[in-house]
């Protein structure tokens, strides 16, 4: 009896363990295919944005294969918007292989991938905007594409301020965590520097929809300017109500951190008339790279790339270019290969701060437009201008481990 | 004598043979470890939904509580993880016997109100003590140290760890639903009146059900803040609790394996269909409503239901747990 209890276990362990790795996982991509991890919240709330992101970064791949005539190939990581799914994909796709990753919209989920893949001996690059992932929480592994708080207000309030000398009431209505305390405290220095009366702040919390309760407080404080502070689908929801309200008649409307095509895609002409944006990306700026992807898009796809593409295709392009150079993609020689690296990027020439990992990179002050004057169904806004504002390293709390 | 599903031993056995078969059938440790975490805290609430009858959307409450200890103590303390795990339990098991204090004061839908109530008001808290929680962002760089020397660095040796762990706390789970405090909660669950009648004191038992549950809760937050490095905040939100609920009824409570069913089939599920389908949480909408249409004892019934088919024996549809059997009741052999 014991032996034919032995038998069976040992033959359905036997069993189990040849059929398992079919079961429940399909065939990952040859071993000599170069592999880029893409970690976006391809479901859930932000599911459209990873789905364009996910776009942009197998064109990169597709591109860079032909070029090199190897297999590059991007692998789809769900993050589901959330710290906990992406930290454990990110764990299970290092332990499949894959060492480059090039994602993370989301500040809290790009946080804690960031350490995963430098813990693990990878590179990863991201778009998330909380000024932490370059600043106090930087590390060897994670690199920066976007804009950190203090040059969105830098490239959006003080040139706003110099083209309205007589618009010295500005008020700020902001989301009380991390991120908007970052924007508001940058707003507040450049306020004081400029002689600016910040005649008062609304905060709100991450849950909010409804706003029309701050912008009852705004108008109360007759400012010239309101100063928007929170992104995405809040911002848009109090640029609405704003609008409803006529504010836009009463006061100038800044949105120092739009997402840009999407957004404005899903506000319509009429409400984005006028407003002032600040932006990381728009498909009309003019450098050659982002001319070239905009052209083939155009052509292939009938479609204008938004942030989400544009982004992730740069990063994913950048990451395969680093690992060509190094002739691998183990961690440190991609973070040699891309420390210092000067490239010719979507938004002109852009730079890899070597000391934080932070892309030295234009930031856009765009404007709406009326929908009559606008060129085709993406023109929405002119860029009113643009520039490079960073803080050093140091001063940023960047301590490189 | 009683069915051969309903026995405490093979639910036991069925729960170590899935901690012997996960490594088989998964290439990833890190979620093998996951299923065995999330399993501990849906058996935990179902010690509250199926064996008390208390839909409780509190137990994110307790999870990310244990996320926070684990982060805490690790990152600010040289305390060794055993001892971490030991505050992690009597935190869980003291915030919810103070939860369940004032939640149970009221029953039905405004005890469910009063649950989430204080799950809301402990995200908030956690949001605004950025401090010492990290608000947003989370409690970053949570380790995992060696533990007697052996390093639980690798997936798979932390998967070790949380199995030895989830085997003890699973175990010590069934004894209590086996014992003549579970057997009361049982009578509370079927009728409250009566038991008080008879003379339980029917508020204790229920805050002594939530403090064991909060207590193997929080045990298994502070395991996935050492599986993941970071106690993020959406361990303590909202969503937390729902998704504990839903694992613990796709499971059935008609039993605590059930629940490492219902934990098992959710994760590996969410793993296979997010990365072929964006939507796939409207398969799980779906898959929701059968089972509450035609399926009410879940997984465990799907299970009860084959085995009825081949035995020739009915089914029960009570979508409770049975009452368990004594020790006494067995059959002699």
């Amino acid at each position: 009896m014991l032996h034919r209890r032995a038998f069976l276990t040992t033959t359905s362990l036997a069993a189990a363990s040849l059929a398992a790795p079919g079961l429940l996982r399909g065939a990952r991509a040859a071993e000599t295919a170069l592999v880029v991890g893409v970690p976006l919240p391809i479901s859930g709330a932000f599911a459209a944005n990873g789905k364009f992101a996910a776009m942009g970064a197998a064109l990169a791949a597709e591109e860079a294969g032909a070029a090199l005539g190897r297999k590059v190939v991007t692998r789809d990581i769900d993050t589901e918007g959330k710290p906990a799914p992406a930290a454990r994909k990110v764990q299970e796709a290092m332990g499949e292989g894959t060492r480059l990753f090039a994602g993370g919209i989301l500040s809290s989920e790009a946080l804690v991938m960031g350490k995963e893949v430098a813990k693990g001996g990878g590179v990863f690059f991201t778009t998330a905007g909380a000024d932490e992932i370059t600043g106090q929480e930087c590390n060897r592994g994670t690199f920066r594409w976007s804009v950190p708080t203090y040059g969105a207000i830098a490239q959006t309030v003080r040139p706003l301020i110099e083209q309205m000398p007589q618009a010295k009431r500005w008020y700020t209505i902001t989301p009380q965590y991390v991120f908007g305390e970052g924007l508001l405290t940058a707003a507040k220095a450049v306020f004081q520097e400029k002689g600016i009366e910040h005649v008062g702040n609304s905060y709100h919390s991450l849950a909010e929809k409804e706003f029309s309760g701050y912008l009852t407080n705004a108008i109360a404080a007759k400012p010239d300017v309101l100063l928007i502070l929170n992104f995405g689908s809040q911002s848009s929801d109090t640029l609405r109500q704003a609008v409803s309200f006529g504010l836009k008649k009463r006061m100038t409307i800044v949105l120092a951190w739009a997402s840009g095509l999407e957004q404005f895609e899903a506000l319509g002409p009429d409400l984005c008339e006028g407003v002032y944006f600040g932006a990381q990306y728009w498909h009309g700026v003019d450098a050659p790279l982002n001319k070239a992807l905009v052209a083939k898009l155009r052509e292939t796809r009938k479609m204008s790339p938004n942030y989400s593409f544009a982004a992730s295709y740069l990063l994913t392009k950048l990451l395969i270019d680093a690992a060509t150079k190094a002739g691998t993609t183990e961690g440190p020689a991609m973070i040699k290969a891309l420390e210092g690296l000067t490239y010719a990027g979507l938004t002109g020439e852009e730079e890899i701060r070597a000391a934080d990992h932070q892309v030295i990179k234009n930031y856009y002050l765009l404007k709406g437009k009326a929908k009559s004057a606008m060129a085709d169904k993406d023109d929405f806004v002119d860029i009113v201008g643009s520039g490079k504002s960073f803080l050093t390293p140091e001063a940023a709390g960047c301590k490189m481990t | 004598m009683i069915r051969i599903l309903d026995r405490p031993l093979l639910h036991f056995g069925l729960a170590a043979a899935t901690v012997l078969a996960l490594p088989l059938l998964l290439r990833s440790g890190t979620l093998a470890s996951e299923i065995l975490i999330y399993a501990l805290a849906v058996a935990a609430c179902n010690l509250l939904l199926g064996y008390t009858g208390l839909l409780s959307f509190g137990q994110g409450i307790f999870f990310g509580l244990g996320s926070y200890v684990a982060g805490l103590l690790l990152l600010r303390t040289p305390l060794p993880v055993p001892a971490m795990l030991i505050v992690a339990l009597l935190a869980g098991a003291a915030t919810a016997a103070a939860v369940g204090w004032l939640s149970i004061r009221r029953q039905g839908v405004y005890f469910v109100m009063l649950t989430l109530a204080f799950s809301q008001m402990f995200y908030f808290l956690a949001y605004t003590f950025s401090g010492l929680t990290g608000g947003d962002n989370g409690l970053l760089d949570v380790p995992r140290p060696a533990l007697a020397g052996v390093p639980l660095s690798d997936p798979w040796s932390y998967y070790a760890y949380v199995a030895v762990l989830f085997l003890g706390l699973f175990a010590a789970l069934q004894r209590v639903a086996l014992s003549t405090f579970g057997r009361t909660l049982l009578a509370i669950r079927d009728n409250e009146a009566r038991a008080r009648a008879i003379g339980f004191p029917v508020r204790a038992f229920k805050v002594a059900a939530f403090a064991i549950s909060g207590a193997v809760t929080a045990v298994a937050g502070a395991l996935h803040a050492m599986l993941i490095g970071v106690a993020p905040l959406s361990n303590i939100e909202y969503h937390t609790s729902e998704t504990l609920l839903i694992m613990t009824i796709i499971g059935g409570s008609a039993n605590l394996f059930a629940s490492v069913l219902g934990a098992a089939a959710y994760l590996v599920a969410g793993d296979l269909l997010s990365a072929i389908w964006p939507r796939w949480l409207l398969l799980l909408g779906l898959i929701l409503i059968v089972i509450a249409l035609f399926l009410q004892r879940g997984l465990w019934g799907l299970i009860e239901r084959a085995t009825a088919l081949v035995s020739r024996r009915p089914v029960s549809e009570d979508s409770a747990p049975d009452r368990p059997a004594l020790p006494a009741e067995e059959p002699q052999p």
